[in-house]
């Protein structure tokens, strides 16, 4: 058999979705703000807590209480006069204010400062306490001058600090190529045969399989472009962690980029019109966003979904993306994932080879 | 032996309201179309010309009969057919941001074999100054052109025109009627569907005339006249095809 007609399709194609400017603008943006949005939120320190002093002591040592809570990044430190901060508070502004006494300086005595909090930030207390204590004792041990006993230091056993935004990369990866692969195959193909372009197509030689090639040729270019794109701008831009082979991690999107080829395949012969390959692809694409691990792990699911969610197409690809750019893992070390990831690409393959049946497509 | 042999040809569909039930949009037709012909088929909307050319394609499988096209039997090898034919579809539309000359490389990519190329066929259907032109910014004329050429990519040996001239003014009627004549004088058999008696009378050498799903009628246009038109009145001059076609199919309207 000869692989000319099915080429030329695929470079027709590829040249198709080069010259439609708004969806290139979509699905390249799209997921870079999308992880950066995500990263920063989720990954970088949590927010500040707003902490107003209101200070009546005019002490050094007041002022140095004030600057050790200023200097602490889980606090945003607000000056001002009781009244005003109080009333502010009331108010829903701030979470908590702190009254620090004209006696501050006095050492003989147990001073007492005030907190008034609001006690719909209650939670918060937790957090700042310890600090404002610790703060405290500092001073304390300055003016006492004594030496602390003990001092806790914390290390990662991994030996390698991992930011949620590391974790999340090859989640969104993955997430993105799924959105592409299944909406670009499942949607187009409803297109073609709403214009009657997949008649005009079939009334040539061209085989189904030659045709389902083509788009998948051509879709699979496209998404390498696109990731590498999101890839080069996690790495560069958000500084993220890539620890295993680069070769394998293309390999794994390759594989799971053919396997939503295939579902937007079925999910397009599955659609009669062009609400209802939303509709369809919708329920293929949010369970699988939201249990297949790509945000969070699967593990901090319910038990009894996880078996569930580890079944599906998108776990699998997920998994081997994670364990190959997180752990630094060959796909050699996870033969269960990569079974998995095969096992969907043969299955997704055979049926939407068999629910592609032209005859009824072209009408 | 003939260009194509339609033997007992025969298409079931559901019926819309009782799916069980099947009705028969071509109900076992035989047709003989031989090299170098134009053949024509009218019929009013409805009678089974667009299924019966859809089955000769290819397009459509066949429920019963059996379908030859240049000796190769169409059940058993389409796609051999298909390298063989042309074929001008009904409907017109094409992928979004290509040219016509990037869609006639398209289709022409499509083929093992290197047929003419798209500025060639451009020309010989009058369109080279719309080369780089989308299919959406032509006239009604110029896309069933452009729609031709397109079935041209492969120097087809059967052309099939479904309804080639329907909705076209007569200047571009008569335009496309050239283009068919000079395809034919070069050999090509070509086979139209249309419900355009002056086509049918002007254009072809033999017409069947369909009517629920069968044959009602077939032969040379004038043959026709003779036998089925009604005598008009005292005159001696027999009447014309769209007579023979309502004494054939009936007034009623047909949608």
């Amino acid at each position: 058999m000869s692989y000319r007609p099915a080429l030329n399709l695929a470079r027709v194609f590829f040249k198709m979705f080069m010259r439609d400017r708004q969806a290139i603008f979509f699905s390249l943006f799209f997921p870079v703000i999308f992880l950066g949005v995500l990263g920063f939120v989720n990954g970088g320190d949590s927010d500040p807590v707003e902490v107003s002093i209101a200070n009546h002591s005019n002490s050094t040592l007041a002022q140095k209480f004030v600057d050790n809570l200023a200097a602490n990044p889980a606090f945003d430190v607000v000056q001002g006069d009781e009244p005003t901060l109080k009333s502010q508070l009331l108010d829903g502004e701030g979470t908590m204010v702190l009254v620090i006494p004209e006696n501050f300086q006095d050492t003989d005595q147990i001073t007492e400062l005030v907190v008034f909090v609001d006690a719909s930030q209650v939670r918060l207390l937790g957090l700042i306490m310890p600090t404002v204590e610790k703060a405290l004792v500092e001073i304390e041990r300055d003016l006492r001058n004594t030496e602390p006993m003990f001092r806790i230091k914390v290390e990662d056993v991994q030996a390698r600090s991992q930011r949620y935004i590391d974790f999340l990369l090859p989640g969104i990866l993955a997430f993105t190529l799924m959105q592409i692969s299944i909406a670009g195959s499942g949607f187009n193909i409803v297109e073609y045969r709403r214009k009657g372009i997949l008649k005009r197509l079939f009334v040539t030689p061209i085989r189904p399989r030659d045709f389902i090639a083509a788009i998948c040729i051509a879709r699979l270019s496209w998404c390498l472009i696109q990731l590498t794109f999101l890839l080069l701008a996690a790495l560069f831009v958000l500084d993220v962690l890539v620890l295993g082979s680069f070769v394998e991690l293309y390999l794994i999107i390759v594989l799971g980029t053919i396997i939503f080829l295939c579902i937007g395949f079925c999910v397009g012969s599955l659609a009669k019109t062009q609400q209802s390959v939303g509709a369809i692809g919708n329920v293929v694409i949010f369970p699988q966003v939201f249990v297949s691990g790509v945000f969070f792990p699967i593990q901090s699911m319910p038990e009894w979904l996880q078996p569930v969610a580890q079944a599906l197409p998108l776990s699998f690809v997920v998994d081997c993306m994670r364990g190959v750019a997180n752990e630094g893992l060959s796909l050699l070390q996870m033969v269960p994932d990569v079974i998995g990831v095969l096992v969907w690409l043969a299955l997704s393959f055979a049926i939407a080879t068999k629910l592609f049946v032209w005859k009824e497509v072209v009408k | 032996m003939s260009m194509i042999e339609v033997r007992e040809l025969v298409k079931c569909y559901p019926l819309a309201e009782t799916p069980t039930e099947t009705f028969r949009a071509v109900d076992g037709i035989n047709l003989t179309i031989e090299r170098g012909e134009i053949f024509g088929i009218l019929g009013p909307n409805g009678a089974g010309k667009t299924t019966t050319l859809e089955m000769i394609e290819g397009l459509v499988d066949i429920d019963a009969g059996e379908v030859f096209v240049d000796g190769l039997d169409v059940r058993v090898d389409p796609y051999v057919v298909k390298k063989i034919i042309g074929v001008h579809l009904q409907e017109n539309e094409y992928f979004d941001y290509l040219s016509l000359k990037e869609l006639l490389e398209l289709f022409g990519g499509l083929y093992e074999s290197k047929g003419p190329g798209p500025l060639e066929l451009l020309e010989l259907v009058d369109l080279s100054e719309k080369a780089n032109a989308k299919p959406p910014n032509l006239s009604g004329g110029q896309q069933q052109r452009f729609s031709i050429a397109c079935a041209l990519v492969n120097t087809p040996t059967v052309l099939f025109l479904d309804e080639p001239t329907t909705g076209l003014d007569p200047q571009a009627k008569h335009n496309l009627w050239a283009l068919v004549r000079r395809l034919n004088s070069e050999g090509m058999t070509i086979v139209l569907t249309t419900h355009n008696m002056d086509e049918a009378e002007e254009l072809c050498h033999r017409i069947a005339i369909m009517d629920h799903g069968r044959i009602a009628a077939q032969g040379q246009p004038t043959e026709l006249i003779f036998e089925h038109a009604p005598e008009p009145g005292e005159t001696p001059k027999h009447g014309t095809l769209e007579d023979v076609f309502l004494a054939l199919t009936g007034h009623g309207l047909r949608d």
